[in-house]
C-alpha cells in the first residue's frame, strides 16, 4: 500500500510537471477548513498533513487547515467570521450544533450538491451508519456530513477486577452490577478513599452528554429528536438517572463528589486511581497507548434498556460560501469522508469511522483483529441514538449542567435541580417555540 | 506583595509590633501556595514518565530528569515562528499605545476643552465592557479594512487603551504645573514639554503600564484565534492550545507543562531580570 501510494504520488508529480504550464495559468481556488483539535497536538499535525495531501492531489484547489480551539470556540469563530463576511469554506463542527446553525440560517443546504453528483439524499446518507443520520439530516435535507463520531463507553481496569474478586470477562451490564462492582473496587483507608470504583466526567459539554447517556439507559429521550424546542429534563427517566449518579457519590461513596473534568478522569484511570470510568470512544487510542495494565471496554450499563447518544463532529459548509469555493469545499468534504481517509483518521484517533465501507478495508479488518476493544464502540452503534440538539443548544445544555453540578457537589437535591433546569431551559427555548409550535393560523 | 513592602518600610517605632509579623508570615504562606503550580510545572516538565503513575502529582523531582517533554513540545509546534509572532504583536501594540496614551493622557490632564470631564468618563466606560462582546463588531471592522488574518488585525483594536489613558492622566496630573510653565517660558512647544517634562517624570507609570500591556497581550488567546487563519501567523497561545484543548481525549501533562514553560519563559526571564524596577514602578504608580 505505501509503495503503491508513493508510485501514485510520483506519477502525479510527473503529470504535474508535464501539465504544469497550463495548470499554472489557472488560478487555484483557495479554501480553508476550520477544525477543533479532537484529541491531542499530534492530531493537529495529522490534520494539517491530511489537508496538505488533499491540496497536493487536487490541483486547482489550495486548502488550508485552520486550528480553531475547542468545539465551542470553533462555533464562536465560525459565527464571528460569517458575520465579518469571511465564512470559511468548510468546518468540522460538533454534530449537535448543526440544528442550531440550521435554525439560524447559517448553513448551506447540501441537497443540490448531492443531486449534481447524481445521487439522492437517501443514497448519499446510506454510506453512513444510520444512528448518525438524525444529526445531519433536518426535515429531509442534508446539512452535514459525519466525519468522526463517538459513543460513551465503560472502561474497566482488568487487574483491579481480578484483585477485587470480580471476573474481567463478565463486565457489569446493569446499574445493579455496576454499583456492586464499584463498591467492591473502592478502596478506603479509614474515611479516606484511596481508589474510586467509578468516575464519570462532569465538565461542561461532557456532563450534558453523560446525563443524556444515563437518561437514555433509563429509557428516556432527553430531548425531542423531531423538534428543537423541547427538552425532557423534569421527567422520571432523568430523575432516576441523576439520583443514580448522586447515590454513587453520597450513598455508596464510590464516586468522587464535585466536578470531574474529562482529562482528569482519564488520568485517574490510567494512574490506577479509579477502577472504572465512563468516557468517550474518542479516548480509546489514548488509553491504549498509555495504559500500563490490561483494560476492557463494554457498553454503558443499563437500567431499562441499552442506549447511548452519539458524539463527535460533522463537516458543514457555512451559508454564504458559493460558486467555485462551494464546489471545492464539497470535493474536500467527500474526500475526507471517503472510506480510505475516514478509516485512517479513525485508527489515528479512536473515533469510529462513520463511513460503513471503511470497515470493509483490509487495514481496518486487521486493526480490529488486533484491537477488539475498538470493535465494541462500533457494535454499540446498533443501540445509539441522536445527540441532543435544540435551538440554542449550548445555553440549553448549560441550564441542565449548572443544576447537575450543584447536585454532584452536594448542594441540591436531584428533583429540585431538574425542576429548575427545566424552567431555565424552557425560558431559553420560548422564542423558538413561539415562532414554531405555538405559531398558529391567525384567521 | 503589598504587605511585605509595608513591612520593610515600617517606621522603626512599630517594628516590634506583632501584627506586621503575622502579616509577613501570611504573605509567606500565600507565596508558597502561589508557587506550587509553577514548581509542579517545572518538575512535571522534566519527569520521564509524565503520564499517569501514582507519582504524577508529586512535587519531588525524579532522580533521572528528561528533556524528552521539551523535545516533544518543541517539535509539536513551530515555536520560533510563534515566538516571533507573539513578540511582534506585543511590541507593536505597546509602541502605538505609548504614543496614544501619552497624548490622550496629556490632553485629559492639562488641556482645557469643553466637555473634557464628560468625554473622559465616556472613555473610561470602555473598561466596563467585557472584551467578548466586542469580538463580532471588531472582527467585522478588521475584515472591512482588509486586516483579516494579519498580525496588524490582531493589534489594531488595542491601539488605544482606556486603562493606559486613565493611568497617564493621573500620572501627568500629579506633576506640578509649574515645571511645565517654566518650560513654556523658555519657549518649549507642546510636544517638547511632553517629551522633556512629562515623559521622564512619569516613567514609572509608563513602565507599569508596559508590564500590564505586555503580559495581557502575550497571554491573550480568544482574539488572535478569531483573527488568524494562517498557521504561520499564529501567536504562542494559539499554537500552544493545540495540545491543551483536547476535546474527548486525555492529555500528556509532561508535554503540556514543558510547552507552557516555553511560552511563559521569556516573560518570566524578563521579570526576574528587571524585578526591582517593575516592583518600584508599581509602587510609585499605585497599581495593585
Amino acid at each position: 500500500m505505501p509503495l503503491s501510494r508513493r508510485t501514485f504520488l510520483a506519477a502525479l508529480a510527473a503529470a504535474g510537471v508535464v501539465t504544469s504550464a497550463p495548470s499554472r495559468a489557472q488560478p487555484s481556488t483557495e479554501i480553508e477548513l476550520f477544525f477543533p483539535v479532537p484529541v491531542d497536538g499530534q492530531l493537529a499535525r495529522d490534520m494539517t498533513s491530511m489537508i496538505k495531501e488533499f491540496s497536493d492531489t487536487h490541483p486547482g484547489i489550495k486548502a488550508t487547515a485552520v486550528f480553531t480551539g475547542s468545539y465551542d470556540e470553533t462555533l464562536i469563530k465560525t459565527r464571528a467570521a460569517m458575520k465579518a463576511g469571511k465564512p470559511p469554506a468548510a468546518v468540522i463542527m460538533s454534530a449537535n450544533f448543526v440544528l442550531d446553525l440550521k435554525i439560524e440560517n447559517e448553513l448551506t443546504n447540501l441537497d443540490a450538491l448531492i443531486k449534481a453528483d447524481g445521487l439522492t439524499n437517501d443514497k448519499f446518507m446510506n454510506q453512513f451508519f444510520p444512528a448518525l443520520h438524525a444529526n445531519a439530516v433536518i426535515d429531509r435535507s442534508v446539512y452535514a456530513v459525519p466525519f468522526h463520531n463517538s459513543t460513551p463507553l465503560l472502561y474497566v481496569n482488568a487487574d483491579h477486577f481480578k484483585e477485587a474478586g470480580l471476573d474481567p470477562d463478565k463486565l457489569p451490564q446493569t446499574w445493579d452490577e455496576l454499583t456492586a462492582a464499584a463498591i467492591k473496587l473502592t478502596k478506603r483507608e479509614g474515611d479516606k478513599v484511596t481508589r474510586w470504583g467509578l468516575m464519570i466526567p462532569s465538565n461542561y459539554d461532557y456532563l450534558g452528554w453523560m446525563m443524556s447517556a444515563l437518561t437514555m439507559c433509563n429509557g428516556g429521550r432527553y430531548y425531542n429528536e423531531e423538534f428543537g424546542g423541547e427538552v425532557y429534563y423534569d421527567t422520571p427517566t432523568m430523575l432516576g438517572a441523576l439520583t443514580f449518579w448522586n447515590e454513587l457519590i453520597g450513598k455508596h461513596k464510590v464516586h468522587p463528589a464535585g466536578e470531574q473534568k474529562g482529562p482528569a478522569v482519564s488520568t485517574a484511570f490510567l494512574s490506577g486511581n479509579t477502577s472504572m470510568m465512563l468516557l468517550s470512544t474518542g479516548s480509546l487510542t489514548h488509553v491504549r497507548t498509555n495504559a500500563k495494565f490490561p483494560y476492557k471496554v463494554a457498553f454503558v450499563p443499563k437500567n431499562v434498556r441499552n442506549a447511548v447518544p452519539i458524539g463527535g463532529a460533522s463537516l458543514i459548509i457555512p451559508a454564504g460560501v458559493d460558486g467555485e469555493r462551494q464546489k471545492a469545499a464539497w470535493v474536500l468534504i467527500k474526500w475526507m469522508t471517503s472510506p480510505d481517509k475516514n478509516g485512517w483518521w479513525s485508527r489515528a484517533t479512536g473515533y469510529f469511522a462513520p463511513n460503513i465501507a471503511a470497515y470493509e478495508a483490509p487495514e481496518m479488518k486487521e486493526f480490529l483483529g488486533k484491537n477488539p476493544d475498538a470493535k465494541v464502540g462500533v457494535d454499540q452503534l446498533s443501540v445509539a441514538k441522536p445527540w441532543f440538539a435544540t435551538y440554542k443548544t449550548v445555553p440549553v445544555r448549560k441550564a441542565l449542567e449548572d443544576e447537575v453540578q450543584a447536585v454532584l457537589a452536594g448542594k441540591k437535591q436531584p428533583k429540585e435541580a431538574l425542576v429548575a433546569a427545566q424552567k431555565a431551559a424552557d425560558e431559553i427555548l420560548k422564542p423558538y417555540v413561539d415562532q414554531t409550535a405555538l405559531k398558529l393560523p391567525g384567521m | 506583595m503589598t504587605p511585605s513592602r509595608r513591612h520593610s518600610t515600617l517606621p522603626l517605632a512599630t517594628r516590634r509590633e506583632i501584627v506586621p509579623r503575622i502579616g509577613y508570615g501570611l504573605v509567606l504562606v500565600a507565596a508558597v501556595l502561589w508557587l506550587v503550580p509553577i514548581l509542579w510545572m517545572l518538575v512535571a516538565s522534566v519527569r520521564p514518565q509524565s503520564f499517569g503513575g501514582p507519582g504524577m502529582a508529586s512535587l519531588i523531582p525524579d532522580a533521572q530528569p528528561t528533556s524528552r517533554n521539551f523535545i516533544d513540545a518543541w517539535e509539536a509546534a513551530d515555536f520560533p515562528r510563534y515566538y516571533l509572532n507573539s513578540a511582534i504583536i506585543v511590541a507593536g501594540i505597546l509602541a502605538v499605545q505609548l504614543v496614544t496614551i501619552t497624548l490622550a493622557g496629556y490632553a485629559f490632564a492639562r488641556v482645557a476643552f469643553p466637555g473634557r470631564q464628560w468625554l473622559f468618563y465616556v472613555f473610561l466606560l470602555q473598561l466596563m465592557l467585557v472584551p467578548v462582546v466586542l469580538i463580532v463588531p471588531n472582527l467585522s471592522m478588521v475584515a472591512r479594512i482588509g486586516l483579516y488574518d494579519t498580525l496588524l488585525g490582531v493589534m489594531a483594536p488595542y491601539f488605544a487603551s482606556a486603562f493606559g489613558t486613565f493611568l497617564m492622566r493621573q500620572a501627568f496630573a500629579s506633576i506640578p504645573r509649574e515645571l511645565e510653565d517654566a518650560a513654556l517660558v523658555d519657549g518649549a512647544s507642546v510636544l517638547q514639554r511632553i517629551r522633556h517634562i512629562y515623559v521622564p517624570l512619569a516613567l514609572p507609570a509608563f513602565l507599569a503600564f508596559a508590564v500590564v500591556s505586555v503580559t495581557a497581550h502575550w497571554n491573550e488567546f480568544l482574539w488572535p484565534l478569531m483573527v488568524i487563519n494562517s498557521p504561520d501567523k499564529r501567536p504562542l497561545t494559539v499554537g500552544l492550545a493545540a495540545f491543551t484543548r483536547g476535546q474527548e481525549g486525555a492529555q500528556s501533562w509532561g508535554v503540556i507543562a514543558a510547552g507552557t514553560l516555553l511560552v511563559i519563559a521569556p516573560l518570566l526571564l524578563l521579570f526576574l531580570l528587571f524585578q526591582r524596577r517593575f516592583i518600584n514602578s508599581f509602587v510609585t504608580s499605585g497599581i495593585k
